[in-house]
């Protein structure tokens, strides 16, 4: 699908990217960590119960290798299923894993959703990885994650 | 020996009949080896691609040495893309002394330089085009160009880019693509691809400006499809992925770069499905190692063009089922490719990268002709002697190289900085020990729209940060992740490096000003052609002044340079420059 069809389309699922504002703080690492501050790992834990996440080759998560701007890295995340009532995605999460804040945003599903995909921007403190975690109606979790460098660069 | 091109010429007829019906292999010397030889060519298939990349510009011959350490991460290092001196010669069976080792290799260069005289310059491509042309026929020819093109010499920079389009269109390039041809800015380049001839194609610049009229649309026709002797070629169009992090970003404000290997590949399934192409080719600016990771991730391309990373190819390299081609840098050589593809496919082809020997090559008058008029209105400032040098001064290598150096002298020496810093990019020149430095070499060296030299502060652990941070683009070991530039040089600062190490953790015994660095310690850092600028505080303005203009005043006041070849970065895991695969050494 092209980019411009994709977001064609987005009008009809969910419009994510006006609903979802930076919540990552984006800090650098070394500085004191403000009241929002939450790991990635303590995060996942909360939020799968203690279960984690499985990685899964149904969770097409789409960033670029290198960020063209640190403060605005495109995510985009399509989920496979059949979004029955039966069967269906739930949630979508986001995380920069090691911002301060790693929780980027969270959206929830239904079937009436029709396909289960998503695209916003995130902010960036450093090169890391970012996660998409997604809850499946079966109470089940899927996973994928891609490292995105972020780089002063000047290499030429 | 010192041989003129018209003895050249009378020796080449004696022996070039020699040479040809001995059926020698590797001709050795000038005296062997014939205009003949350069030409040879197994004729094949219905058409012919003729490729040339990362020309920077230069126009007018020029002598290049290739680097004498080219390090990489260890699963890279003795790889296509990674080899240099006596690796790349094992590697590619090349003769000691052969022309082909004098074009491929640093080794021997000084030596070989005398013997075999300048590479490339557009006259004597042309003469070689044309010798193609005739042979296939025209109508059966593509011309096709990789990009790097509209910058690199001062002749580009004064004319902001004209001068080059002008010289494109004389060679009758076709297609290209781009990467530094984006530092004239956006306006420039629409201007400059309104007087080019050729094509401009890419399928990974798209518009990134929510307010734009173009947002999330193509900036430049993603492909072409072209017929050359009965076949439809589809050609894609790659540019290079990471110009805005690369380069300032100021300069293609709204535009998105990136691989975008999902539409690359639904151009691929398009000009097959729809289109009926017997024959896909990506014309790239990716770099040759990307475009090895391309080749195994997007199916279905049968040829790719490669460019940015200068590496000279001489034979072609195939990852599943996609061949793999690049040529070298700075006019040196023309690739030739000739495919046979009918009925959907491609059913074989051959290739050579040709040498562009100005000594054996004849220049085509008119080309002579045009360069003089491009040259005419600079002469008096481009051929001023600055000094001279008393070792050669070349640039490339991983770490550090003589003009680099050179530069960071200047530098130093004008701005009374702790730390200077110099761009790792792979274009410039080479000046042979013993001559004259003209003020063109120093624009070769650093004619760039963004020349300015800035000094301001930065911090112990900042500097370290970044360090660790420019490492990883040049030694992470998966090529998607590199810039393909090499490391940024310092003056005034030493380190040792392992480059197998994790990300962040591969620099040591950094040394500035011959002390360990203080971490806590704000040091006064001087840099130019990067963003090192905006992480720095307390910008001394007035002091901000273009690197041409310091390095030439810096030659004028020393009038001979003496620049040793010694270099300043110790190197832990590698024992030479130029590794063999899976191993230390050499």
């Amino acid at each position: 699908m092209k980019r411009r069809d994709f977001f064609k389309k987005l009008g009809t699922v969910v419009a994510i990217s006006a609903v979802a504002p930076m919540m990552s703080f984006g800090a650098d690492e070394k500085k004191a960590k403000g009241p929002n501050e939450l790991s990635y790992e303590k995060a996942l834990e909360a939020i799968t119960n203690g279960k984690g996440a499985k990685p899964s080759a149904k969770v097409h998560l789409k960033v670029p290798e290198i960020a063209e701007n640190g403060a605005v890295v495109p995510v985009s995340v399509e989920v496979d299923s059949p979004m029955t009532e039966q069967d269906y995605v739930k949630t979508i999460h986001i995380f920069a894993t090691k911002n301060n804040n790693s929780r980027c945003l969270a959206v929830h599903f239904t079937p009436a959703n029709g396909k289960a995909m998503l695209a916003t921007r995130v902010k960036l403190g450093s090169t890391q990885d970012i996660a998409a975690i997604v809850e499946m109606s079966d109470g089940t979790f899927l996973s994928a994650s891609q490292s995105v460098k972020v780089t002063i660069g000047g290499c030429g | 020996m010192e041989i003129s091109r018209r003895d050249f010429m009378h020796i080449a007829a004696i022996f070039g009949l020699g040479a040809a019906t001995s059926g020698m292999a590797s001709p050795k010397t000038i005296e062997q080896i014939s205009l003949k030889d350069i030409y040879d060519f197994k004729a094949m298939g219905n058409f012919t691609l003729l490729h040339m990349c990362d020309i920077h510009a230069h126009i007018k011959p020029l002598y290049w040495r290739e680097p004498s350490t080219l390090i990489s991460a260890p699963n890279l290092v003795g790889t296509p893309g990674f080899l240099c001196g006596e690796a790349f010669a094992k590697h590619y069976g090349l003769e000691p002394s052969s022309l082909d080792a004098y074009f491929d290799t640093y080794i021997d260069f000084d030596i070989l330089a005398k013997k075999f005289g300048k590479m490339g310059g557009v006259a004597h491509i042309k003469t070689y085009l044309d010798h193609v042309r005739k042979e296939r026929g025209k109508e059966n020819v593509l011309f096709l160009d990789s990009g790097d093109t509209w910058q690199g010499t001062g002749v580009a920079l004064k004319t902001q880019g004209e001068a080059i389009v002008k010289a494109q269109n004389y060679l009758g390039v076709d297609v290209m693509v781009g990467h530094w041809e984006f530092t004239y800015g956006k306006e420039r380049v629409k201007e400059l691809i309104e007087m080019l001839k050729a094509k401009f194609i890419s399928q990974n610049v798209i518009g990134d400006d929510s307010f734009a009229d173009d947002y999330e649309e193509l900036i430049f026709e993603p492909y072409t499809i072209e017929e050359r002797g009965g076949a439809k070629i589809g050609i894609i169009g790659q540019s290079f992925p990471f110009t805005s992090t690369a380069n300032p970003k100021e300069f293609t404000e709204g535009w998105s770069f990136g691989l975008r290997l999902d539409t690359l590949q639904e151009y691929v399934n398009e000009l097959k499905k729809e289109h009926k192409v017997d024959c896909v080719v990506v014309l790239s600016h990716d770099g040759f190692s990307v475009d090895q990771e391309v080749a195994r991730q997007v199916h279905g391309i049968d040829f790719i063009l490669s460019g940015h990373t200068h590496d000279p190819s001489p034979k072609p390299i195939v990852i599943d089922g996609t061949v793999i081609v690049i040529a070298g840098s700075h006019g040196k050589f023309i690739g030739r490719l000739d495919i046979n593809a009918k009925g959907g496919k491609v059913l074989g082809y051959e290739y050579k990268l040709v040498p562009i020997a100005s000594n054996m090559i004849p220049a085509d008058p008119e080309g002579v002709k045009l360069v003089e008029e491009l040259y005419t209105p600079f002469a008096k400032e481009f051929n001023e002697v600055l000094g001279k040098t008393k070792n050669t001064l070349y640039k490339r290598d991983t770490f550090f190289s003589t003009f680099d150096q050179l530069i960071n002298d200047a530098i130093m020496d004008e701005m009374k900085c702790d730390i200077s810093f110099t761009p790792g990019y792979r274009w410039g020149t080479t000046v042979l020990a013993g001559e004259d430095i003209l003020m063109d070499n120093v624009y070769e060296m650093c004619g760039i729209t963004y020349p300015n030299v800035y000094t301001f502060e930065l911090k112990g652990g900042k500097i370290a940060t970044l360090l660790e941070d420019i490492a990883d683009n040049v030694f992470n070991a998966n090529p998607l992740y590199q810039q393909g530039g090499d490391m940024s040089r310092l003056g005034g600062v030493t380190y040792s490096i392992s480059v197998a190490n994790k990300a962040g953790t591969r620099i040591s015994k950094l040394m500035i000003g011959g002390k360990p660095i203080d971490l806590e310690k704000t040091y006064i850092v001087s840099s130019w052609g990067g963003n090192l600028q905006n992480a720095g505080e307390n910008l001394q303005k007035e002091k901000i002044r273009a690197v041409y203009d310091i390095t030439r005043d810096y030659i004028k006041r020393q009038k001979v340079v003496n620049v040793s070849n010694k270099g300043n970065v110790t190197l832990v895991d590698y024992d030479c420059g130029c590794p063999t695969k899976g191993s230390r050494g050499c």
